[in-house]
């Protein structure tokens, strides 16, 4: 029999602390699609989405509906695409994603990621395809998401690639201009890239992944923040030593919740599992945020001196005790700290206590990175282009992932508000460290890999 | 050997148990099962027991009310034979928790376990962890219970929340696993 203290502190994660599977991920290998002919291959794509896809909405419902917990979001990755369409045209690869789109939709998912490319070495034709694409794809899709690997820490740094992709996270801004730039939320720039991610905007399916597979998302800011609450109250004496444990076996709840509920999907649908990836992702709702955590660990606001040894402690905890509960963790598996996704984070952004400096700083310690962070208008492509070697460098050295995911709002400048809606959220414009990274952009070509004998 | 089922209730006191347990023994019954609770001041038990077949039911009772007289102990008896078979034997039932809480009023448990009756729902647990007991009159009930696989859930759900909200109380359900996976350390 269930004692009293188990039904209730269930009972009171559900109810009072945002307690969710945040995502059920699809992932669909496009590979068997590949053809040079465009209608073959957007045949192709159509019925192989259609067919796996077809009762993953209905049947994640009904998995929430018999454990009592929702599953908040139902989505589909793919394969690389880049490689798949290898042979396309950008304007190919521009209906390329409106075929991905239209399966999305079809299949009643909120996002599809995956049509990205992997060029950490070097560029294909067909990933070149794919990026000179980019402004035009994402501009006319809804559900796209897009996630370039310019760096890893067994290739290095590929600067043509970041040169270009300054280039283009410039050009989709202005190409989105009427919706404030709106197409680069839906793009990450990754360093170190895994390929079970099922949280967007960087979800895709990796080359070494099924035909098939579900992953789950985890998530629960607002459960963890409640936990430290709860025993800050009972003791205030409390030590950072508690409080890590409090996380722990707090993240563990919470993954045995998404572990459980992914692989009962999983099994209805006759799929393999794939990974529960245990990241605590924000949503602007109050209540539901990373942020806020930060403030319970008796911090002014995130951005304030500490905020970097909060988060390394934070991200910690929630692998600890997320292993544990989980047969098979992958995907990002940290804490994450979108600027407009996330109100606390996006009202210290506001007030200056939080800088993109300090951002950057504290994304060596977490997952992912730069995320969601809106900037003015007329900030130049080298400049974004530098932002995104600091953080791809950060990545590649210290051997994680971490990525950019960074808006330039045509039109607006330093503290104008910019609302990209629902998930998104809003945040005020950041500004952007001086100087000027053009020369050094123009240098292209590749930093090597960095060597690990000898660590510091 | 014949199985029995004999129910013990009255007030509690130390050696009850053994009041209980030593007469049957001393009638040569072999306890199988036992559930014991206090609640409040009042003691409460269900024992299932083998018999001799030379002891019948009646004999049973009369000797077992006799001895606890004798012994000075003051409990209500029933007893009768049990026949092996119950609900569900036959259909394959999932395990749901169902908790209600809110204001304390009468009729709650009535108009819950009304849902239940109408889906064929058995309560396999029924606990009310504070009913009236705190100043502000809240009221928390949990309910396990086992869903027939013919019963629809989100069905259930639905007519508890209307139940629920005619009650003015909040309602609740979960499959057990959530709480098993969540709180204990072992292979759901």
């Amino acid at each position: 029999m269930l004692t009293d203290r188990e039904v209730l502190s269930t009972l009171a994660m559900l109810r009072n602390e945002h307690l969710d599977v945040r995502t059920v991920t699809l992932g669909v290998s496009l590979f068997d699609c590949a053809s040079d002919n465009f209608d073959t291959f957007a045949d192709k794509v159509r019925t192989k989405i259609g067919k796996y896809a077809e009762k993953l909405v209905a049947t994640c419902d009904e998995v929430g509906d018999k454990y009592g917990i929702p599953v908040v979001n139902k989505r589909i990755s793919v394969s690389p695409m880049g490689v798949v369409c290898a042979s396309f045209s950008p304007e190919q690869m521009v209906k390329a994603c409106q075929v991905l789109d239209e399966s999305a939709k079809a299949a009643g998912v909120n996002f599809l990621g995956g049509f990205g490319a992997l060029v950490e070495k070097g560029m294909t034709r067909g990933d070149r395809a794919l990026i000179d694409a980019l402004p035009e794809a994402l501009a006319v899709t809804d559900c796209v998401c897009s996630s370039i690997n310019v760096a890893s820490s067994r290739s290095g740094i590929n600067m043509d690639a970041v040169a270009l992709m300054g280039e283009t996270i410039k050009a989709i801004a202005n190409r989105t201009a009427d919706r404030d730039g709106l197409g680069c939320a839906k793009l990450v720039v990754f360093a170190n890239i895994p390929q079970d991610v099922p949280f967007m905007a960087g979800a895709y399916l990796g080359v070494g992944e099924p035909e098939v597979v579900i992953n789950v998302g985890v998530s629960g800011p607002g459960v963890v923040k409640k936990a430290i609450d709860r025993a800050m109250e009972r003791n205030p004496n409390r030590t950072l030593s508690d409080i890590a444990e409090v996380i722990k076996r707090t993240a563990f709840k919470v993954t045995r919740v998404g572990e459980i509920i992914g692989t009962e999907v999983a099994a209805r649908l006759g799929l393999p599992f794939g990974v529960a990836d245990l990241s605590l992702a924000p949503t602007p709702e109050v209540g539901d945020s990373v942020g806020e955590i930060f403030q319970s660990m008796g911090l002014s606001s995130i951005g304030a001196p500490g905020s970097t040894a909060v988060l390394a402690m934070l991200n910690d905890a929630v692998k600890k005790g997320g292993a544990f509960a989980s047969s098979h963790v992958g995907g990002l598996s940290g804490a994450f700290i979108p600027v407009s996704e996330d109100s606390s984070i996006a009202a210290a952004a506001a007030s200056g206590a939080l800088t993109l400096e300090k951002l950057e700083a504290m994304t060596s310690v977490c997952s992912v990175g730069l995320d969601m962070v809106a900037i003015p208008g007329d900030t130049s492509a080298a400049t974004i282009s530098g932002i995104i070697a600091d953080e791809m460098a950060i990545g590649m050295i210290n051997s994680k992932t971490t990525a950019v995911r960074i808006i330039p709002v045509p039109g607006k400048g330093v503290g104008d508000l910019v609302s990209f809606g629902g998930l998104l959220g809003e945040a005020r414009i950041m500004p952007v460290p001086g100087g000027n990274a053009e020369n050094f952009i123009r240098l292209g070509g590749r930093i090597p890999a960095p060597i690990h004998s000898l660590k510091n | 050997m014949n199985k029995v089922v004999v129910s013990f209730l009255g007030r509690d006191c130390p050696g009850i148990v053994h009041a209980v347990a030593s007469l049957m023994n001393e009638l040569d019954c072999n306890i199988d099962e036992v559930s014991q609770t206090i609640l409040h001041s009042e003691f409460a038990a269900i024992v299932i027991a083998d018999v001799p077949d030379s002891l019948t039911v009646e004999t049973l009772h009369a000797k077992l009310e006799a001895g606890l007289a004798e012994r000075k102990v003051d409990l209500n008896v029933t007893t009768r034979l049990l026949d092996g078979s119950g609900w569900g034997d036959a259909i394959t039932t999932e395990p749901f928790v169902v908790t209600v809480d809110g204001p304390d009023r009468p009729g709650l448990i009535a108009g819950i376990t009304g849902v239940f009756a109408r889906h064929n729902v058995n309560i396999e647990n029924l606990k009310a962890l504070m009913p009236g007991g705190d100043k502000d009159g809240h009221a928390l009930i949990v309910y396990e219970v086992a869903l027939p696989a013919s019963v629809d859930p989100a069905l259930l759900r639905a007519e508890l929340r209307e139940e629920a909200d005619r009650l003015a109380v909040r309602v609740s359900m979960q499959h057990r696993d959530i709480f098993e996976a969540v709180h204990r350390v072992q292979p759901v």
